[in-house]
């Protein structure tokens, strides 16, 4: 006992995970095949029989995940877009360029204390932050990302995304009311204003477009803006897709609209009370909003994962099994022939560079290289590569475009935001839509 | 105001976008020192005359004025007889010695602590109970401990400081101002201690930063 | 109408004091006011702005009574910075008085300090040397400026702007490294002496002064191009705080939020000192009165200060920067009062003199103090956010008020 106790003493923690770890996975993997060799045949059956049920699941679950990288990576840009735009540095210290800064964020929510002060009501108190992201992550369903990658195209996906993105006012007011709090409730109810009174524009702006399409699947919408980027919506509509921004900016609660949280008048609004990782749920759940507005203003007037221009069908034929043995001398011969080849200038050229380093440097850059040539290759013979860049692209300029805005603008008042939502937006949406309709019946279409 | 609305918006925004690729006004603290002007007067550092010696005399008065206690003071007395100190513990490497070596059980091998041999505190305070531990009577005080004492021991400098809350840079500060005041026995002078382990302190606390060229 | 238990009364448990929801007001009232203000109706409830909110700045506590979003009735409440300088300053004798002068007006401390000194120079008799005299101005002039892009880019953070203020703080940093390498200190300086100037201009701070002056219009008027003409800017500053010139100098107003009324009233010029009847300035005013007046206001005195300090360089003559005065100050007995032109308006000193060395008596008169109490004036029927908008365009300072 004591000799086994002073061996486990002795492991590193890395130690002591690995030595649980194996046995675990030993035994959970010798379930798995007994499970997979006894129930195989009927799993498979089931499998197929309900494919579209398996592929939501398997699609919701990795959308439920690549909301972390994605928030993550949107806070990064806000905060160093912003101290550039400020001539400040921004983030530098955690790892390179203070990429992980945001990943530290995360970890801070993680572990401070998750308080709920004395009056609050306790149970909305904590379902109001689920709420609030469970609303954001759901709309994200009905986004096209590539043709063929999406989670479920509806027939009424645009509906189902106003649907769900008016939901998250539900969370917000839960906040602000439970909150015990008079900056929360002040909060929770402008954003119950603001968000009401911003759906009927959004909605409105978006008629004409649909008049034009005659659907209301997303991602039937991005595949009639094919071909040239004359096609995309936005040269049909462009009235439409100003009103579109504004009140999305609106519904996402973004510099200049962002009343729900005025810092420097409400303190934080509905989320004054909230720490640890409720607050993180609020603070996640408007940069994945963040996300998926600007990926939704992509998809019905930019042409969502269309290229700009007719792509010209390039696909490299590379079948390896016609090489035959000279598949198998390439693996062979080619890293290192590349990574002499790539160190050979060093060693030229550096003479103080030990041959050591050079053909490190020179590994690198052929890995580099050949990864490069890799991605060229699956983005010119798979479309849904293509498709995805090119989303992705356009997506993170919309959200370039709303970290900017926030670094210039000042903040609008109660009263002028709900002005301008009824006297401006209102009037020149139904415009867009009759306009639009006329047009539509004085050309046929 | 302008003509067409959103102008000025979209100008702020042109603006801020420059700004985006404009070289960054930050200064990176740690790694690029600060340009600090000749004359500030923020610097705690002691200053050198022109002839290279330290312009402190070790009066205490700056480390006893500090509002927040962060000057700590240590060094040799003008004179070069004692070993004194004012303020918080630790802040300069001879003082971490010291105090590590106070933990650590072992004797100090300073000379100045020899100095805090114990007195008979009693005798000081029925000084001080005839003065009725009136500040303003210090140089009484500090006379008549001497009467007692012969001179002037720390222990009992420490005691006075206590009891009449007087700072204890300012007990010093009389009782090395009067020449009639001793602070060290009259028929054995102190053996000056040596500076060295003193200065070799102050220059790895310092580094050669400890003469500044603007002092 | 319901009036609503404190943390105070001894009758209230903590179980009741949690359903209350209410900021704590005194208890019992102390005045008609609280007992009005405290009384809340149906629809309407108090809240406390401040003292540790992001906008007052500094510990300024200000309960509003608010119907929704808009305010019925609002109550600053000052007092969470006092220090007791007044007392303070009796106690010290003259010289140590001007270094209890910075921390009044942080962002200004030179026009704190100035009046102090003047005050004294006319209580001892001393002429100040005509160089020193530049020098003041030259230093405050710079003061001035870098308080002013101060408010202007704090009056931008209020209304949910973040770059300004740090475009401001570039340029701020530029005039506080400035005159730190003249006097000392970035921003408590204690730069002026009883008759004349702590240490005279020097090469660092004249190259650093060209440097910036170089392109200091250019870079201001930039900056500027990110508020100026912004429509939500424009459109939260417009007609909000809105006075009139008659009830602005009821309520004692002075410098720029009184300038911007249409009041061409500025002590430089009204009761010259120093060495301003010899320099050539501008006294700009708006009629508008309201926060947007006040905050272009500042953009065109930033303008004047620039003429000023390029004036001073001009015409600044050769000699010394101190007056030989007394190492120690027995003034007769007297008074004297010292006023200046400070970046938020007249900043007066009031000193007593019983022939110690000590002010026998000293009082400190504070615009911003003044500013603050139009608050019950500008608020009710505005909205909640207005008070930002109003308080930024103030520019009070929390230091100065409670003193």
């Amino acid at each position: 006992m004591t000799v086994m106790s002073r061996a486990w003493g002795r492991l590193t923690l890395p130690g002591k995970v690995i030595f649980t770890a194996i046995p675990l996975l030993l035994a959970v993997g010798v379930a798995l095949a007994l499970v997979v060799g006894i129930l195989g045949g009927p799993i498979v059956e089931l499998a197929s029989q309900y494919g579209a049920v398996l592929r939501f699941l398997v699609a919701a679950t990795i959308i439920l995940v690549i909301t972390i990288p994605t928030a993550f990576l949107i806070i990064f840009m806000e905060m160093k877009i912003i101290a550039f735009m400020n001539l400040r540095v921004g983030p530098d210290r955690v790892g390179p360029w203070g990429t992980l800064l945001s990943v530290v964020h995360g970890l801070k929510v993680l572990v401070k204390e998750d308080f709920t002060p004395s009056g609050a009501d306790p149970l909305i108190f904590t379902l109001a932050p689920v709420v609030v992201y469970g609303s954001s992550v759901m709309t994200l369903v009905v986004l096209p990302f590539a043709p063929g990658l999406f989670a479920q195209d509806f027939n009424i996906g645009l509906l189902y995304f106003f649907a769900m993105g008016g939901l998250a006012v539900v969370g917000l007011l839960m906040a602000g009311w439970s909150s015990f709090n008079k900056y929360s409730l002040l909060g929770g109810l402008r954003s119950a204003a603001q968000m009401v009174s911003y759906e009927i524009p959004l909605t409105l702006s978006v008629a004409g477009l649909l008049l034009l399409a005659g659907t209301m699947s997303v991602n039937q919408l991005v595949a009639n803006q094919s071909g040239w980027f004359t096609n995309w919506y936005v040269f049909q509509q462009p009235l439409g897709f100003v009103i579109f921004f504004i009140a999305v900016t609106a519904e996402a609660n973004r510099t200049p609209f962002d009343l729900t949280e005025a810092d420097s008048e409400i303190v934080a609004g509905f989320a004054t009370e909230y720490s640890g990782m409720r607050f993180g749920f609020f603070f996640f759940a408007e940069y994945v909003n963040v996300f998926i507005v600007s990926a939704m203003t992509v998809a019905l007037f930019f042409g969502g994962w269309n290229a700009p221009f007719p792509f010209p069908a390039l696909a490299i034929l590379l079948d390896p099994g016609s090489l035959g043995i000279w598949l198998l001398l390439g693996i062979a011969i080619v890293p290192l022939v590349g990574t002499l080849l790539l160190s050979l200038p060093f060693l030229l050229t550096r003479s103080s560079m030990p041959a050591w380093q050079a053909i490190v440097l020179g590994f690198v850059l052929f890995n580099v290289v050949v990864i490069g040539l890799l991605g060229v290759w699956a983005f010119v013979s798979f479309d849904w590569v293509a498709g995805l860049l090119w989303f992705l692209a356009k997506t993170y300029v919309f959200v370039f475009t709303f970290v900017w805005m926030r670094a210039t603008l000042p903040r609008v008042r109660i009263d002028q935001l709900m002005g301008f939502a009824w006297k401006w937006l209102m009037p020149a949406a139904l415009l867009n839509l009759f306009v639009t309709a006329g047009a539509i019946l004085v050309v046929g279409r | 105001m302008n003509l067409i609305p959103g102008i000025g918006i979209v100008r702020g925004m042109s603006l801020t976008l420059r700004r985006f690729f404009q070289p960054k006004v930050t200064i990176r603290y740690p790694e690029v020192p600060s340009d600090v002007a000749v004359k500030f007067r923020g610097r705690l550092q002691l200053l050198y005359d022109e002839n290279g010696s330290l312009k402190c005399e070790t009066c205490f008065q700056c480390a006893q004025a500090c509002p927040i206690e962060c000057i700590d003071m240590g060094g040799m007395d003008t004179k070069g007889r004692f070993h004194v100190h004012w303020g918080a513990a630790e802040t300069y490497g001879e003082r971490r010695e010291e105090s590590a070596l106070r933990r650590s059980g072992r004797p100090v091998p300073d000379p100045a602590y020899e100095r805090f041999a114990p007195i008979d505190i009693a005798a000081v305070d029925s000084i001080l109970e005839d003065f009725d531990h009136d500040p303003a009577q210090l140089l009484g005080i500090l006379e008549a401990t001497q009467a007692a004492f012969d001179y002037l021991p720390v222990g009992a400098l420490k005691r006075i400081s206590e009891r009449t809350g007087t700072g204890y840079a300012q007990i010093y500060g009389t009782a090395s101002f009067y020449g009639h005041l001793r602070l060290g026995a009259l028929g054995a002078p102190a053996a000056a201690p040596s500076a060295a382990p003193y200065l070799a302190a102050l220059a790895a606390a310092t580094g050669a930063a400890g003469r500044q060229a603007d002092a | 109408m319901t009036t609503h238990a404190s943390m105070d009364d001894p009758r209230v448990t903590l179980d009741e004091q949690l359903g209350s929801f209410e900021p704590i007001p005194p208890y019992p009232p102390r005045t008609e006011r609280e007992q009005e203000f405290y009384t809340v109706a149906d629809g309407e409830m108090l809240v406390n702005i401040g003292p540790h909110h992001p906008s007052t700045h500094g510990v300024l506590r200000v309960v509003m009574k608010l119907d929704g979003e808009r305010v019925v009735d609002i109550d600053p409440v000052l007092g969470y910075l006092h220090r007791g300088v007044e007392k303070l300053c009796e106690n010290a004798d003259f010289h140590h008085t001007i270094s209890y002068m910075d921390p009044l007006e942080y962002v200004s401390s030179l026009f704190c300090e100035w009046p102090a000194v003047m005050a004294y120079e006319k209580l001892l008799d001393i002429k100040v040397p005509r160089r020193a005299e530049y020098i003041r101005v030259l230093t405050g002039e710079l003061n001035r400026i870098s308080s002013h892009l101060l408010a202007m880019g704090f009056h931008a953070l209020d209304l949910g702007g973040i770059t300004p203020i740090l475009y401001s703080f570039i340029e701020r940093d530029e005039m506080v490294e400035m005159l730190a390498s003249i006097t000392g200190q970035r921003m408590l300086f204690n730069y002026f002496r009883i008759g004349g100037v702590n240490g005279d201009l020097n090469h660092e701070f004249m190259s650093r002064l060209g440097d910036w002056m170089s392109r200091a219009t250019a870079q201001v008027e930039a900056n500027q191009g990110l508020l100026n003409e912004n429509e939500v800017f424009v459109r939260r500053n417009r007609g909000v705080g809105t006075i009139d010139a008659q009830t602005a100098l009821k309520m004692c107003w002075t410098g720029p939020n009184l300038r911007a009324t249409g009041v061409p009233f500025d002590i430089r010029r009204a009761h010259p000192y120093s060495v301003y009847p010899e320099l050539d300035f501008d006294i700009p005013t708006r009629s508008e009165g309201d926060s947007l007046a006040r905050y272009l206001l500042r953009i065109d005195e930033i303008k004047q200060s620039l003429r000023i300090i390029d004036q001073c360089l001009h015409q600044m003559p050769d000699g010394p920067v101190m007056a030989r005065v007394p190492r120690l100050m027995r003034p007769r007995p007297g008074r004297a009062f010292a006023t200046v032109e400070a970046p938020r308006g007249q900043y007066s000193i009031y000193a007593v003199s019983d022939g110690t060395d000590q002010p026998f008596r000293f009082r400190i008169h504070d615009p911003s103090f003044l500013h603050l109490q139009s608050f019950t004036l500008l608020m009710p029927g505005q909205l909640l956010a207005d008070w930002m908008t109003i308080n930024a365009s103030l520019d009070p300072i929390m230091g100065g008020i409670d003193k």
